[in-house]
């Protein structure tokens, strides 16, 4: 049998993927747990976060692995990990990634930064980093991400074979989707040989943060309303919905806007910001701003639906959403 | 039951295999090797996926089990209770609300003896709503008459699958049998387990066929009447014969059991117990949370404490003798129950275990309850502990300081209670006057003007930014849309659905004006009553301070899965009449759940319950047409629209808020695109509606006191299109368009052809 690196007290090696729905975190931590299990030869468990979480929501897969006599009975999520893997670099805006890592555990990124940049990013006090651009891996062989993922995250559990993996690729795209595998496989090996891997000792004099519990609320039997009512009309504009876009936005030009509203009545997330002023003649009318990319997903049913040049589809560089963005004004209290 | 790697397959008689599956796995995998004859189901989480893993293996051929697709739960355990008087076995898989509503069945389904095999697959019940894991389903299940064995981890969901069949068909028993796990803990972690090779041992085991000798409903040579109505002198016979029964279920799941561990290695008594041979302080948990109890009793055991855990494998009958004994020279046991029965002093499960220990004279060991693990709380190691501390305390101070509480509550921090943040929406915004609606009094017809879509920016949405939907999903552009033609202020009720998931994940809301939810399939009745208070209030001049310069316009929004489960309570409303408007988003499916089909599924749809292989190509049936059932019940205004066609479906809204304010109940259905489940991309959702409605799959009507017009007719404009110009689109349903689903894709365009010209001659003629 393989030998796992190191264990917790109880016997595991615990990996957490981060994503949000609809990146394929949860079908590469169940082929990373099949791996391990049926090709290595471990004893493992592996599980989702479950919930209301739809596509672009944050996401978590846990996966366990351990030797075949220790016996398997916890069945809470991995608080601690040895592994980390982020697949979506802006999640670290909204979520505390890294929790809970030893100061030996390693953290792979989904990013074109350098170890040193996303050691500031994820506010990481010590660790390994490692890096993968996953998505340029991906939109390059035109595969998915959760390929190449799956790629640098063999080369971070050197207990798992990765020619084992290529065969799972070929079994399972290999009949319905023949054309799909040389470029599944060529995603998984450059995820795998294009890791770049820094660490970062703890200094001395500090120590890891300690985790806080997943499943800590914010509000109590004292301060939640009865019944579990909310007194609190429309407060979901507090949400920052900016990480559920993964790679595109819509790119606004008001010269080009004939302010029809096309797009306003297409948007499933009410992103276009109007505001009355008054027409050529003087009269009021409304006049379209802009777009506010807090709560934009990045679906582009807008650009479908804009009869002129005003919108269209880009690549998001950071900063730009930031950039463009027109804010709501909400009526407050 | 942890398994022995080493001893196991050597002890084995059967040959085994193994795989890395789930609980619901492995319930579906027992169940197709039983090949049972009837599932009837309806998907709640966490439990659906049972039936889905059975449909995917019935689409390749794996086993031959009918599969039913029910209007709710009501019904799926209506459809289980007529099979098993047919006479073959029988399986149901459920969770939560969908066990709540099936509860009235389940003592008839005892107490008229006929066996099947239900797994609850528990989950917390509503309300709030709350889809994780915990018993309070469980509980309800205790004195239904079925007995309950209980399943710690994917393994014994597979074992207790196979026993609960032996043992519901028993002769000494023949009672409907439950099979308890818990939701997502143990339905969706996968482990190894290990399982009968051949479905031909399996069937060794449980039996061929069903034991002959017991009246069914179809020996037409012995015709039987099933559920006589029984008076006072018999029913009591009736109900001890049944206590008998379930006390006889203790025993013989014993032998069975036995039987089992010759065939498998793996044995289960009536009670897991670790470590208690000479333990003084013990925690009783159940199912998942009684495998990390192990653990914790390993790292005390290391210090020197006599820890020990017990776990029951079946609570119906309850093992209270083997429990009296197992606690004799206990001196403390801490008892966790997943549910509280509010007002009794402790969970269902210590108020046992307090009689088990009274009746056998056990006065001595101190009984410490606690309510933990609510609605999917975890239990980590450290409440193990915690659990653990209890009893030891109990101990040494030789009393229970606090017998009854939580654990896992937390208080909250006073500054950060909720404060209000957005002020109410005003009325002079809400109410434009940007629409007008006229009544002409001659021809009774209603007239419209609304202007251009621009200025109705104005008005401010119905919601705030910030809910969770799935990027490019339909549901809300297709709201809004209609919302912009209603004016003044809405009071709405959802439906259960991804509407009314993504827009109210507590402590946020998305919406700005009062909402409701209740059950999944009591919308419309909901509604009702808030409605006729609204009139009632007012008539007693109750809502006068609030200064209303308008009434309410009320409105429940439901998907088409609402209006499957709700079909019964939005006729039965609809037929009151009921001053409401009822507006369905179809998306096609029950896709807050995961893509099972509905009635409104299209046929040959790849759903996660009308999968594509060699065996099957999708849905077997046609699409529902809800607005056509709708107008049967002659309701003033009937309507279908479209975000696609936006200025259309602003008209509806106006008119629906006139009938709804001054005649009654106003049904309408919005076609919505799905991305993520009709496997379309995000940004051609608007298209591929349109398309829809372009090769009238979706016409765009209305039914006026009866009288059809269509509002759009894609022939006059020349647009009309094939059915395969909209299908393309979508990942769901392009495989209609191979040349080997021909026959499918013309039965579909026929039966498509074939209500639009309904249609169109009911728009010719007012008396159609």
């Amino acid at each position: 049998m393989v030998h796992l690196p190191k264990v917790n007290e109880l016997g595991f090696f615990e990996i957490r993927l981060e994503s949000i729905g609809g990146l394929g975190a949860n079908l590469a931590g169940k082929m990373l747990a099949e791996a391990g299990v049926e090709g290595a030869g471990l004893n493992g468990v592996s599980f989702s976060s479950y919930g209301s979480e739809k596509k672009g929501s944050p996401v978590k897969a846990h996966i366990r692995f351990c030797d075949l006599n220790t016996p398997i009975r916890d069945t809470s999520p991995v608080e601690r990990p040895h592994v980390v893997s982020i697949f979506h670099e802006a999640l670290a805006k909204t979520v505390n990634v890294v929790s809970g890592i030893y100061a030996d555990s390693t953290v792979l990124i989904n990013s074109q930064k350098s170890p040193e940049q996303l050691k500031d990013v994820m506010n990481m006090l010590g660790g390994t980093i490692a890096v993968i651009d996953a998505t340029g891996i991906a939109l390059a062989e035109k595969n998915r991400v959760n390929m190449a993922m799956i790629g640098a995250m063999f080369r971070l559990c050197p207990f798992l074979d990765p020619d084992t993996m290529k065969d799972v690729i070929r079994k399972s795209l290999g009949t319905k989707y023949p054309q799909s595998v040389t470029s599944a496989i060529n995603t998984f090996e450059r995820g795998f040989n294009e890791v770049t891997i820094q660490e970062f000792p703890l200094m001395d004099g500090l120590s890891m943060p300690e985790f806080i519990r997943a499943d800590t609320p914010v509000l109590g039997y004292e301060t939640q309303s009865i019944g579990g009512v909310i007194t609190n009309p429309g407060n979901s504009f507090l949400k920052d919905l900016s990480i559920s876009r993964s790679g595109m936005m819509p790119h606004f030009v008001l010269d080009d806007c004939i302010h029809c509203a096309q797009c306003d009545t297409v948007c499933p997330d009410f992103c276009f910001v109007w505001e009355e002023q008054p027409d050529k003649k003087g009269r009021p009318q409304m006049f379209l701003k802009g777009i506010d990319f807090q709560y934009c997903k990045g679906c582009l049913k807008c650009i479908e639906a804009c009869p002129t040049d005003a919108l269209s589809k880009v690549l998001e560089v950071e900063g730009a959403a930031d950039a463009q963005t027109i804010k709501h004004v909400f009526d407050l209290v | 039951m942890a398994v022995n790697y080493e001893t196991e397959v050597v002890l084995s008689e059967v040959e085994q295999l193994t795989v890395y599956e789930s609980g619901n796995e492995m319930a579906a995998y027992a169940a197709h090797q039983i090949n049972y004859h009837v599932m009837g189901y309806f998907p709640i989480s966490p439990s659906t996926e049972v039936a889905q893993y059975l449909d995917l293996m019935k689409a390749s051929g794996q086993h031959d089990i009918k599969l039913i697709p029910s209007d709710g739960e009501h019904s799926s355990a209506g459809i289980c209770y007529g099979a098993s008087t047919a006479g073959g076995r029988v399986f149901n898989a459920t969770s939560a609300n969908g066990y709540m509503f099936m509860l009235e069945q389940m003592p008839v389904q005892s107490g008229t003896r006929f066996p099947m095999v239900l797994n609850l697959v528990c989950r917390s019940i509503s309300g709030p709503l709350n889809i994780h894991g915990d018993h309070s389903d469980l509980y309800f299940a205790l004195n239904t008459g079925w007995p309950i064995l209980m399943c710690r981890d994917p393994q014994s969901v597979y074992d207790m699958n196979l026993i609960a069949l032996k043992l519901a068909e028993h002769p000494k028993v023949r009672l409907p049998v439950m099979v308890a796990s818990d939701g997502y803990f143990t339905s969706h972690q996968k482990r190894r387990v290990q399982a009968f090779a051949h479905s031909a041992d399996v069937l060794k085991f449980v039996g061929e066929k069903p034991p002959e000798g017991f009246p069914n409903t179809l020996d037409r040579d012995n015709p039987i009447t099933v559920g006589p109505y029984m008076n006072e002198p018999d029913y009591i016979n009736n109900k001890f014969q049944q206590s008998q029964a379930m006390y006889n279920a203790g025993d013989v799941f014993e032998v069975i059991s036995n039987e089992y561990k010759q065939l498998t290695g793996r044995h289960y008594e009536m009670l897991d117990m670790y470590c208690m041979e000479d333990a003084e302080v013990a925690v009783f948990l159940m199912n998942s949370a009684s495998e990390i109890i192990k653990d914790v009793v390993d790292q005390l055991r290391s210090q020197g404490i006599k820890a020990g855990s017990i776990a029951p494998n079946m609570i119906r009958p309850f093992p209270q003798q083997q429990i009296a004994e197992a606690l004799q020279h206990v001196k403390a046991i801490t008892v966790g129950d997943r549910a509280d029965s509010y007002g009794a002093h402790g969970g269902n499960m210590v108020n046992e275990i307090k009689a088990a220990l009274f009746t056998y004279g056990n006065t001595s060991t101190q009984v410490i309850s606690r309510i933990y693990g609510l609605g999917g709380k975890e239990f980590y190691a450290e409440d193990g502990h915690h659990l653990f501390e209890l009893a030891i305390e109990a101990v040494e101070k030789g009393k229970v300081e606090v017998p009854f509480d939580y654990y896992g509550h937390t208080v909250g921090d006073a500054d950060k209670a909720p404060k209000r943040i957005l002020k109410p929406m005003k009325f002079e915004d809400l109410k434009t006057g940007l629409i007008t609606i006229k009544k002409d009094e001659v021809t009774g017809k209603l007239s419209v003007r609304i202007p251009p879509l621009r200025s109705l920016t104005k008005k401010p949405k119905r919601l705030s930014p910030g809910h969770g939907a799935c990027p490019g999903c339909g549901i809300f552009s297709g709201l809004e849309t209609f919302f912009k033609g209603i004016e003044g202020d809405i009071i709405a009720l959802y439906h259960t659905g991804c509407a009314m998931v993504v827009t109210t994940g507590f402590p946020y809301s998305s919406h700005k004006a009062t909402y409701i939810h209740n059950l999944f399939q009591n919308g419309a009745a909901t509604l009702s009553g808030v409605v006729e208070m609204f009139w009632e209030r007012k008539r007693r001049g109750e809502l006068d301070h609030l200064g209303l310069q308008d009434d309410f316009t009320f409105v429940m929004v439901t998907g088409d899965g609402g209006m499957d489960i709700g079909m019964g309570p939005a006729i039965g409303a609809a037929l009151r009449n009921h001053k409401m408007i009822i507006i369905e988003y179809d998306n096609e499916g029950y896709m807050n759940t995961g893509a099972q089909q509905s009635y409104s599924t299209p046929i040959g749809n790849r759903t996660s319950t009308s999968n594509i292989g060699k065996e099957q190509q999708g849905k077997t049936t046609h699409h529902k047409d809800t607005a056509q059932i709708m107008a049967a019940t002659n309701i003033p205004y009937v309507f279908t629209g479209s975000e696609a066609f936006a200025q259309d479906l602003v008209k509806k809204a106006a008119k629906a808020q006139y009938y709804a304010q001054n005649e009654g109940l106003v049904y309408g259905k919005i076609l919505i695109a799905c991305p993520l489940n009709w496997l379309s991309n995000d940004h051609e959702g608007t298209q591929i509606v349109n398309e829809a409605v372009d090769s009238c799959f979706f016409p765009l009507y209305e039914v006026e006191h009866g009288c059809t017009t269509i509002t759009y007719n894609p022939e006059d404009k020349n647009k009309k299109v094939e059915l395969r110009e909209w299908l393309k689109w979508m990942g769901k349903t392009r495989h209609l368009l191979k040349p080997e689903n021909e026959a499918a894709y013309e039965n579909f365009q026929g039966e498509v052809d074939r209500r639009w010209h309904v249609l169109k001659a009911k728009h010719e003629n007012p008396y159609l």
